[in-house]
């Protein structure tokens, strides 16, 4: 029973963080169909903003707020600078410009800080850990699902109730229909990268939370996560991102408590393969509908 | 109110505008009839922005449209109702509304447009919080009108309106058309149902293999051309068969 | 015209392409060679290691406009399978201990060792990237990136036949100026054939327009295989000779940094021709062996408290989104050299001379693309 629900809230805590990855994934691509190579990049900049102020005397949560919007800031800047003058082009040109830029951000990195990874500062609750009905929970991960769980029901809230949001899923359904409405093309595509950021920065939080370093290539592997449950998912519908979060952190999980190490060696390699039958076969994802 | 000079376009590698000219002027309801692939839809994105012409000039009430995207067509007063509806299904009926309205600020006359949409068409009026995917192809032509009015627009642009729809209700959409005309409103309307258009229309064009063949009142054009024999697919539209989208 | 002579007529511009662009290289080997300075040498080996292979994506690519993530992967399994060929008994105790039996004893000369490299590359393309070729845009792109980190992920794991994540050592060098410059002429002509052949043209038609290719009953995807086929074995070749070249190396160099390098090649050169693969490997390759060479210094003149690293790869990012901004086409985008190029640079013939490009395609694919989109 005790194992089933250290399991539950695994699954729980590492799915939500997938969830909200994935979803600042396929906002962008629902809009542009563009596969942003960057994104996982975000979170590394939200990482060394952190690191950056480690120094400071400010409280932590103001770090972790410029940390956020240093994400936002940086997501909407390479629209601006970068995928903007391409974006009329072609989807290959876009594509490979995104790849460019996450180059860019890790080399600069790289160039700027160090090759090596970096502390960031983290409040002491984050290493804390409670009882809950004779249970051992890390601080961490609960929170980590409670913050996803409200930022789902914000963003939720944000794209039936506000006008703008309801502009963001029609533009994401038909671009240019909504476009022929009045809504402008890049003030659509600014907010999806600004939120995209938003989701990106915060995910930086309890990703590095969990290490607490930050190094240039850490925003391989949340990219990576973010693919393959959006892939999940279906790429279209920002409810699959979700469900697709959740599923693959079930299979993370899944895989790491029942397999032999042996096999766990192989994980990426089974998820691929996985994510390359699924676009084979189902390439509207394994949840249908929207 | 509307005057296309000489307008060439390419529209992906098929279909292409050699010089076309139209002239809408406030206050009529003209017709754009034409087989499939002949051009009016490309005309018709030529105007709203989606394609850029490479030759010829649109100007709206004296003022150019040259390089304007969408978004600014429509806040010159031109509203699209585009082929196949292209509502949004996910949303409800009352948001896909609300887009319609988002060029405009104010939210009072919001308010009363959209109780008026409701009250022009009931069925919509009943299911402003249903999804709008739910609806039947007629209430959804319904919706996408609705939609455009929703902008306020000085010119509305109709395309294909009465495709794919049960001949009940293509008499439906014709009829709403000619009040929108009786109320004032300024209509470009692009059929292939020939026969239902040039009933209501003041003036119409002709177009084929991307030129303006002929223009004039619904009299002489049917004085001069044959349309039984050129636009047999009007002639199957025009009874009611749900033929299928061709080129556009 | 009659027949043979249209095809003469056609035939001989592009001859002048590929021979023009093999002179230029055995012309660089030729000097490279007689300078006999270590260091040019290591530079040129490179080069033309990294044209054979940036000639391969060329080939599918370039000719499908598809985003392709697993080339660098099939180069890594060249690189391992001409290892595990031409590797000797003696030092595969050392330097793969695990290696099953039947490998153990096998011992081939270089040159069919790197041919049965290049197989085993080719061969593993044909069979798992033919389920791939029916997709289109994102699904093909994400699906090759997947397939990049299933390659990775299995060269990284499967210590029997790559020692693992750990550096293979003691592998021979047999990689020199002369064979690494022949195998890029090679691939210059192979390409250039096949860009012009029925199936490349086929393949770049399909490029600019999916749907009415099809519909003309080409089978797209039995072209798309054959040109995934032809560049996984461009990618073995080349993979063949960097282990060769470099003597020891590990999974990472087939990863991430190397398929940002060569798409850096390709997209700047132009995708869409041979002399654009060629010319963008040469042009990047000297930024970045100059930027790495002042890198270097400044790392060993100690002029910074801690060693810089990044600014070559930030270079060529920079260059390359300036380039896919101002020219995204690339520097020759759908012209290659030959007669009539140089032909129009000669003053003395007048600009009546130049050659009239025929109906620029790239209109027709941007209209295609801007349709497809919006």
């Amino acid at each position: 029973m005790n194992e089933a629900i250290r399991f539950i809230v695994d699954v729980a805590s590492l799915g939500s963080l997938y969830a909200l990855m994935a979803l600042g994934l396929v906002l962008v691509y629902g809009i542009l169909r563009l596969v942003n190579f960057a994104y996982g990049e975000l979170i590394m900049i939200a990482g060394y903003t952190l690191y950056l102020l480690s120094g400071s005397p400010l409280p932590w949560l103001v770090m972790a707020a410029c940390a956020v919007v240093a994400a936002l800031a940086a997501s909407v800047l390479t629209e601006r600078v970068a995928f903007r003058p391409v974006r009329e082009k072609s989807l290959t040109a876009m594509l490979i410009t995104s790849f460019a830029v996450s180059t860019l951000f890790q080399n600069a990195a790289l160039l700027f800080i160090s090759p090596r990874a970096r502390l960031v500062p983290l409040p002491d609750l984050f290493s804390e850990s409670i009882v809950i009905g004779g249970m051992l929970f890390f601080v961490r991960e609960l929170l980590a699902i409670v913050v996803s769980i409200s930022m789902l029901v914000l963003f939720t809230a944000l794209l039936n109730r506000t006008v703008l949001g309801i502009a963001l899923r029609a533009a994401a359904d038909n671009f240019r229909m909504t476009r022929m409405l009045g809504v402008p093309a890049n003030l659509v595509i600014g907010v999806a990268f600004a939120i995209s950021g938003f989701l990106a920065g915060i995910v930086a939080l309890f990703w590095l939370g969990r290490t607490a370093s930050v190094m240039p290539g850490i925003g391989l592997e949340p990219l990576i996560v973010a693919f393959v449950a959006t892939v999940l998912g279906g790429m279209q519908s920002l409810v699959g991102a979700v469900v697709g979060g959740y599923v693959l952190a079930l299979m993370t999980v899944g895989i790491n408590t029942f397999l032999p190490q042996a096999l766990v060696d192989y994980r990426q390699a089974f998820t691929f393969s996985l994510v390359i039958l699924i676009l084979l076969f189902r390439p509207e994802g394994l949840v249908r509908g929207k | 109110m509307l005057e296309l000079k000489d307008v060439h376009a390419q529209y992906g590698a098929i279909v292409a505008l050699r010089g076309v000219s139209i002239h809408v002027a406030e206050g009529d309801l003209v017709g754009l009839l034409g087989a499939n692939g002949a051009g009016k839809t490309t005309t018709l994105l030529t105007i709203a922005g989606v394609i850029k012409p490479s030759r010829g000039e649109i100007t709206f009430r004296g003022v150019s449209l040259a390089g304007l995207p969408p978004e600014m067509i429509v806040r010159k007063g031109i509203a699209m109702v585009p082929e196949g509806r292209e509502i949004f299904p996910t949303l409800t009926v009352q948001q896909n509304l609300r887009l319609g309205a988002f060029i405009r600020r104010n939210r009072v006359e919001y308010r009363h447009d959209l109780e008026e949409m409701g009250e022009l068409f009931p069925i919509l009026g009943e299911r402003m919080h249903q999804s709008a995917g739910t609806l039947s192809g007629g209430e959804q032509q319904q919706l996408a009108i609705a939609r455009a009015l929703m902008s306020r627009p000085r010119l509305l642009i109709l395309d294909e309106p009465s495709l794919g729809l049960a001949p009940r209700l293509v008499d439906q959409v014709f009829r709403l058309i000619a009040r929108l005309r009786r109320e004032g409103m300024t209509i470009l309307l692009v059929e292939q149902n020939v026969i239902q258009t040039l009933r209501i229309v003041d003036r119409a064009y002709l177009i084929s293999m991307g030129q303006v063949e002929m223009s004039g009142t619904p009299e002489e054009l049917k004085r001069h051309v044959d349309m039984e024999s050129v636009y047999l697919g009007a002639t199957v539209a025009a009874r009611g068969g749900g033929q299928g989208r061709g080129a556009p | 015209m009659s027949m043979s002579l249209r095809l003469l007529r056609d035939r001989i511009p592009g001859a002048s392409t590929v021979l023009m662009l093999v002179v230029m290289l055995l012309l660089i080997a030729a000097v490279t060679e007689a300078l006999g300075s270590t260091v040019l040498s290591r530079f040129a080996i490179r080069m033309f290691i990294d044209m054979t292979l940036v000639l391969g994506l060329q080939m599918f690519m370039g000719n499908s406009n598809i985003l392709w993530f697993p080339h660098v992967g099939f180069m890594g399994i060249g690189a391992y399978a001409s290892v595990i060929f031409s590797m000797s008994p003696l030092q595969k105790i050392l330097s793969l201990p695990e290696l099953y039996p039947f490998l153990a004893d096998v011992n081939l000369p270089f040159l069919p060792a790197l041919l049965a490299g290049a197989l085993v590359a080719a061969a593993v393309a044909a069979v798992i990237g033919l389920p791939l070729m029916r997709l289109s845009d994102f699904p093909a792109v994400i699906a090759g990136f997947a397939m990049l980190i299933v390659i990775h992920a299995v060269l990284t794991h499967w210590e029997a036949l790559t020692n693992g994540p750990q550096t293979l050592f003691g592998v021979e060098r047999r990689t020199y100026v002369m064979n690494s410059a022949i195998w890029a002429c090679v691939f210059v002509a192979v390409a250039y054939w096949f860009k012009e052949s029925k199936s490349g043209l086929q393949l770049r038609a399909s490029r600019d327009d999916l749907v009415s290719t099809s519909s003309i009953g080409v089978n797209i995807v039995a072209v798309r295989w054959f040109a995934l086929v032809l560049s996984a074995f461009a990618a073995g070749i080349a993979g063949g000779l960097f282990a060769h070249f470099i003597t020891s190396f590990s999974p990472k160099a087939f990863f991430l940094r190397e398929t940002f390098i060569i798409l850096a090649m390709l997209v700047i050169g132009g995708p869409a021709t041979v002399t654009g693969a060629v010319l963008g490997t040469v042009i990047v390759t000297i930024v970045y062996q100059t930027l790495r060479w002042v890198e270097n210094t400044l790392n060993i003149e100690q002029v910074f408290a801690q060693p810089i690293a990044g600014l070559t790869d930030i270079t060529l990012a920079v260059m390359l989104i300036g380039m896919l901004i101002l020219r995204p086409a690339g520097i020759f985008e759908r012209r290659e050299i030959g007669w009539q190029a140089l032909r129009a640079l000669w003053p003395w013939t007048g600009a009546d001379a130049a050659p009239e490009p025929a109906a620029d395609p790239q209109v027709v694919r941007k209209a295609a693309e801007t349709k497809q989109r919006r």
